[in-house]
Parts: structure tokens; C-alpha cells; sequence
């Protein structure tokens, strides 16, 4: 019960302190996946996947959405320019953003249950 | 008369003939080139300005309608085929002549046998004169009918040469006034003979063909269309800028579009993509620029992807993983992983790829709808 509740979006994200950028839906996590290659995301991630990248560019909503990921957190402050979130908003992707480091935030969401 | 004004000369005309169909839009252009406003050309311009102010049809618009952005097309078309289009494209050939041993007499049986108003006279091969419709009216006024051409004739002659453009041709007729002139190759050889009416003729005669081949090229569109319609495809042609890392993904977002609209599985479906996005980029990080075709019909996706340069030096390394050649931007932007090329062999169910260094990349990659194939 405790790890159902832990790897639901928006609950989950509470403990990388992280802002959303987009709209949040209560959503189950499939897992997730940590990568700032492009490419790498589009042969290994699975769908319905968190994914953590530093990367703010327009194209990871078109891998996102193209891998059917579920949502997209940037570390260390970053956060996409208004237009992009506007994208993956129509696109049906969340979007959040932490001032964690990457490793800070694979190592507290492994901790919470995210598996 | 510099071609800057005679250009500036047609458009007004055109403007005048604003509503008028097709042919008739070229009535300006058409009395210039058949002689039948004879006046000087300042009086022609005159007269277009005043007809242009007087008229509430033809107001000077500020702002460009679509119709009028039209008529500048189709005149500026016109002014393409003047340019294009040479003296011995449109001159009569081969010419009616005279012998300068002939009497005037005969010559003017020899305009109204075949209805012209001047012939060249030949001696020895050479052109020596002209003698004109005028010559021989003066002639019958003059009682000098029965004389041989060569004491009558008009010995100053202006020719044009046969690759003379017809731009060039209609300025002459301006300059001298003539109603035609004799045609030299480049062996000084008369080979034919030009009148505003050739012009005119040649113009529209083109125009028509012009206008056939539109249709004809328009038929063929159709028929592709139909053809694909019925084999249920749908084929999207995209050009791929280098550099334009703004525009990857909306070429694998309108497949995903098409192939859902269609049931397709997801897992086969993204594989289609994933394809269609490394190809994009690829060619947006390494190329010159270049193209891609993809094809969907009911069996399977088929992605083509051509660049025009530089080509991969070694495309087994390329296709090794991990190896890459993207720039410092590339890499920055989460490219450059040297996944792309691996990712589409894994994605594609039929794979292809041809290089060579100093040519172009062509990358061939067929996804099947039906078959599933490796999951991802």
C-alpha cells in the first residue's frame, strides 16, 4: 500500500521537492529511466516511465512523446522555456523540475519506492 | 527603351486588362508585339497611366489582393518565355525571297501569292536588299513597275541574328520601326525572316503548350493521388535542414498521427518513429541537408532518407555503438550518443544503407504493420 502511494505522480514528487511545470494527473509510474542521450532514451526507456534529465530542449518532449513516457523531471533547476511546456502539454506530457542533482534525485526516488 | 521599362510597360498593360480572362491579359503585350498601337512609347505609357487613373476598376491598390499577386505571376511568366525564347524560335523559315535580277512586278506577285509585305533580295547567296509593300506602291505611282529590284530596293538593311532573344527582338522593331527583319545565322547566311506577328504567334503557341503541359502534369498528380488513395498510402516528402534542430520530431509525430488513426500497435507503431527521428537528426546533425520519403500503406512503413553530403567515411563504424562524429552543439543538445544509426537497424524490419564519402547517405528502412517484431 505505502509503495502504490510512493510511485503515484504528483505524491511521489514531494520528496525531490520538485515544481511542476504542467498540470499533474494522479498517474502510476512504471519505473524509471535516467539518461541525458537522446538516442540511448529512445532504444532503452520503457513507456510509461519517469524520465530525469538536464536536458531542457525542445527535443526531449518529441522523444518523450515518442517513447510514450509519462513524465519528464529536470534537475538542477533547470526548466524548458514556455513554449516547449506548452508542447508537452498538448502533448499529454508532464513536466516537473527540481534544484536536485541527478544523483540526489535517482538516490531519493529509489528510496521512496520507485523502482 | 531599357528592358526595365518595357517590363514596368507590360505590367501596366496587364493591370488595365485586370478582369478580363487569360488571353486577354496580354492584350497590352499583344498590340505592342503585332504593331497595332502605333505610337512612340512614351505616348504608349501615357495613355496606360491616364486609363489606369480613370478607371474605378483599377484602383492602385495598397495592399496586394491575391488576385492581383496572380496576374504579376502570369505576366512575369510571359516575360520568361520573351527571355527564353530566340529569333529562330519564332522567325519564318525558310524566308520568301527575291533575286535583285527580278522585276518589281513579280516581286509583288510574290508578296500577295503568299500575303507578306516585304522580301529580302539574294544575289549570289547574299543578301543585298529589301524591297517592301512600299517600294511598290511608289513603284506603281512612279511608273517603275517592270524594273529589276536591285535599282529600287532599299540597300540599308538592319538585321537580326537568329539567337537574337525575342526581348531583344521586340526592342529593335521599337528602335527602327520596321515591320520585319531579315534573319542572319552566324554564317551571315539569311536563314528566315521576323515580323511583330511571329512574335506574337510564337508567344501564344507557347503558351498553349505551356499550358497542355500544366495539365497534363496536373493529370498525372491526380492519378498518383488516386493510385495511392486506393492502396490506402499515404506518402509525406520532408526536407531536412542541417542545423534545424527546432523541427526534429515532426516528421515521426505525423507518422505516429497517421499509424494511430489506423489501429496500428503501439510498440509498432513507435518503432516507425524512432526510425523516422534518428533519420531526422541525422541528417539535421551530419548532413548538408537532404530529404526524407516515407511511405505508409496498409502493409508496411517505408522510410527513405537521402542527404546530400558529405557522406560517412566508414559506415561500419557508424553503425558500431557508441561511435559518433556529432559536433560540440549536437552533443550539448543530448545528440551525438552514437546510437542513431543502431537504433534504426533495431527498429526496422528491412534495412539498408549506402554511403560514400564526398557523395551523399542513403538510408532505406521498412517497418511491417502486420508482424510484430522486436520489442522495445
Amino acid at each position: 500500500m505505502k509503495l502504490k502511494t510512493a510511485t503515484k505522480l504528483p505524491a511521489l514528487l514531494t520528496c525531490v521537492e520538485a515544481r511542476p511545470l504542467t498540470d499533474l494527473a494522479e498517474v502510476e509510474l512504471r519505473g524509471c529511466y535516467i539518461s541525458d542521450l537522446l538516442s540511448d532514451v529512445l532504444a532503452n526507456a520503457q513507456p510509461g516511465v519517469l524520465w530525469v534529465t538536464i536536458h531542457v530542449h525542445r527535443n526531449v518532449v518529441s522523444v518523450a512523446s515518442m517513447k510514450d513516457i509519462t513524465a519528464v523531471l529536470f534537475t538542477c533547476g533547470r526548466k524548458p522555456e514556455p513554449d516547449i511546456i506548452a508542447e508537452a502539454a498538448e502533448k499529454g506530457i508532464m513536466l516537473l523540475s527540481t534544484t536536485l542533482t541527478t544523483y540526489e534525485t535517482a538516490g531519493k526516488l529509489w528510496k521512496a519506492g520507485l523502482r | 527603351m531599357s528592358a526595365a521599362v518595357t517590363v514596368e510597360k507590360k505590367k501596366a498593360a496587364a493591370r488595365v486588362a485586370q478582369n478580363a480572362n487569360g488571353h486577354k491579359r496580354y492584350r497590352g503585350l499583344h498590340a505592342r508585339l503585332t504593331g497595332a498601337v502605333r505610337k512612340p512609347a512614351s505616348a504608349v505609357e501615357n495613355t496606360l497611366k491616364t486609363g489606369t487613373a480613370g478607371e474605378p476598376v483599377t484602383p492602385a491598390p495598397a495592399v496586394e489582393n491575391p488576385a492581383n499577386a496572380a496576374e504579376k505571376r502570369q505576366v512575369s511568366f510571359v516575360q520568361l518565355l520573351v527571355f527564353e525564347l530566340r529569333v529562330r524560335d519564332a522567325m519564318t523559315s525558310p524566308p520568301i525571297t527575291a533575286a535583285a535580277t527580278d522585276s518589281l512586278r513579280s516581286i509583288q506577285h510574290l508578296m500577295k501569292a503568299h500575303r507578306i509585305s516585304g522580301v529580302p533580295i539574294l544575289a549570289n547567296d547574299v543578301l543585298v536588299g529589301i524591297v517592301s509593300i512600299e517600294d511598290i506602291i511608289n513603284a506603281l505611282d512612279g511608273g517603275h513597275i517592270n524594273e529589276p529590284a536591285e535599282q529600287w530596293m532599299c540597300r540599308k538593311i538592319v538585321t537580326l541574328r537568329d539567337h537574337f532573344s525575342l526581348v531583344r527582338a521586340v526592342a529593335e522593331f521599337d528602335r527602327h520601326g520596321y515591320g520585319r527583319f531579315p534573319v542572319l545565322d552566324a554564317n551571315n547566311r539569311l536563314v528566315g525572316v521576323i515580323t511583330r506577328g511571329d512574335i506574337t504567334v510564337c508567344l501564344m503557341h507557347q503558351l498553349e503548350r505551356r499550358a497542355e503541359e500544366a495539365v497534363a502534369k496536373e493529370a498525372t498528380l491526380v492519378a498518383t493521388r488516386a493510385a495511392d488513395e486506393k492502396a490506402h498510402r499515404v506518402v509525406i516528402n520532408t526536407d531536412v535542414k542541417s542545423g534545424d534542430f527546432e523541427s526534429a520530431g515532426k516528421l515521426s509525430q505525423r507518422i505516429r498521427e497517421v499509424l494511430r488513426a489506423r489501429g496500428v500497435a503501439p510498440e509498432i507503431l513507435r518503432r516507425a518513429a524512432i526510425i523516422a527521428y534518428e533519420a531526422e537528426t541525422n541528417i539535421i546533425i551530419h548532413s548538408l541537408g537532404g530529404r526524407i520519403h516515407t511511405s505508409i500503406d496498409s502493409i508496411k512503413v517505408r522510410i527513405k532518407a537521402t542527404d546530400r553530403g558529405p557522406g560517412i567515411e566508414n559506415v561500419d563504424l557508424a553503425m558500431q555503438e557508441g561511435w559518433s562524429t556529432a559536433g560540440p552543439l549536437a552533443r550539448e543538445l543530448g545528440f551525438g550518443a552514437g546510437m542513431g544509426l543502431p537504433n534504426i537497424k533495431r527498429c526496422a524490419d528491412e534495412f539498408v544503407i549506402q554511403s560514400e564519402l564526398g557523395g551523399g547517405t542513403r538510408l532505406q528502412a521498412a517497418v511491417f504493420l502486420q508482424k510484430a517484431g522486436t520489442t522495445l
